[in-house]
């Protein structure tokens, strides 16, 4: 009925730990993880504030494709298709280094293997970049 | 411990106990019931301090016919008794498991491990204040040199409300240091000093000097030291000892006996 729930902040790439507290499958609060070896106990106020975004109305639920200048939900094949499609005129017409890819801080090591592996390996361009280089 | 709690849960008397469990290498706060009595094994005393009794009250506040234990030290006493002062909870809703306690002021009988005095830079002892200071020493600063300090050390502010966050007597629904009428809201840098002197005065009368807002600090103002010296002035000035009991503050404007009242001011001529 009611949990806490260790994780880790998404909001950059500190890392820090936090603990939600879930009262029936609803998230309640965000604390900081008092024995986390990288924030020991404190939280900046975006950490403090996880929850708002995951309980917020305003979350987008399914991608957005905008037509005719105005945006509509579609699925995510839809969306998928759409993006490739897209990805493969450009290349085809103005070569792959124009496009670039930015990889995430909020996003985990893996994905953001993938993401690079995606740039080289799939469109064929070295532009990579990271969010946190702002 | 364990037994104590294991017949608290199966006679009824709470419904919920709230105490650590080591989890992943963390102790952490965790909900133990009838349900899952096989948990209680795992039932520890944790050294670093969550507030538990402001988790019971958030519970409470949306499922008032629950009871709920918690494993408490000293400060989880008084923030209940100040928490049932202000009518967040009625008397009895939160039952107290006591354990060993830290050193405060209040009571002074320790043997909390976590609460070792960290120690601090050159730069902060030259220009801010210490952290580890008592309200005595602090006092023996002049006033210029008091004033350039706590300066230093309110500049230093991120503006992550932890302070208000994780503080277990904090509990309004509208909270000053949102209005915008009284503080800016909405940037950085913050407004100092007001932004910490209006927290300073709301914690007269209500702190109950657990330390946790100074734990939650990521620049380290030594916030318990502040609200210890704004509660002593309430102590002088009205004999109320926060958290000692279930009195109304002197500044309760509500409740069956009216508060001390400052004598009137002369009229201006």
């Amino acid at each position: 009925m009611y949990r806490l729930v260790p994780s880790v902040c998404s909001y950059c790439g500190t890392g820090c730990g936090v603990l939600f507290e879930v009262l029936d499958g609803q998230l309640l609060k965000t604390l900081p993880l008092k024995t986390h070896p990288v924030n020991q106990g404190k939280l900046c106020i975006k950490g403090w504030n996880l929850h708002e975004f995951v309980n917020s109305r305003m979350r987008l639920q399914s991608p957005l494709l905008k037509v005719n200048g105005r945006f509509h939900d579609v699925t995510w094949n839809r969306a998928l298709q759409f993006t490739a499609e897209k990805l493969k005129g450009i290349i085809e017409k103005y070569g792959p280094d124009s496009v670039g890819v930015l990889v995430s801080a909020k996003i985990t090591n893996e994905e953001n293997y993938l993401l690079q592996k995606f740039a080289r390996a799939v469109v064929g361009t070295n532009n990579v970049d990271h969010c946190a280089r702002l | 411990m364990k037994d104590k709690v294991r017949d608290w849960l199966e006679t009824g008397k709470v419904d919920l106990f709230l105490g650590y469990k080591q989890v992943d290498g963390h102790p952490l706060p965790h909900a133990f019931s009838k349900e899952n009595l096989a948990e209680l094994g795992e039932l520890i005393v944790s050294p670093a301090r969550y507030a538990l009794e402001k988790l019971a009250t958030e519970i409470l506040a949306i499922k008032p016919a629950l009871k709920i234990g918690i494993l408490g030290r000293d400060c989880n006493q008084r923030a209940v008794n100040v928490l049932t002062v202000h009518q967040q909870i009625s008397p009895g809703q939160i039952q107290i498991l006591e354990v060993n306690c830290c050193p405060s002021p209040l009571r002074k009988h320790a043997a909390c491990s976590t609460l070792q005095p960290q120690t601090y830079g050159a730069v902060k002892l030259e220009l801010g204040v210490d952290n580890n200071m008592s309200v005595a020493q602090m006092d023996q600063f002049d006033q210029e040199s008091l004033y350039s300090r706590w300066m230093y050390e309110f500049q230093k502010c991120l503006k992550c409300y932890g302070c208000r966050d994780i503080c277990p007597v904090c509990f309004c629904k509208e909270c000053s240091l949102e209005n915008n009428d009284l503080v800016a809201t909405g940037g950085l840098p913050p407004e100092v000093p007001l932004f910490h002197l209006i927290r300073a005065v709301h914690m007269a009368g209500r702190c109950v000097d657990c330390g946790l807002c100074e734990e939650a600090c990521p620049v380290d103002i030594p916030l318990r030291l502040l609200y210890r010296k704004v509660n002593g002035i309430v102590k002088d000035l009205f004999g109320y000892e926060t958290g000692g009991s279930h009195e109304q503050p002197p500044f309760s404007l509500l409740g069956e006996s009216t508060p001390p009242e400052a004598e009137p001011h002369s009229k201006a001529v």
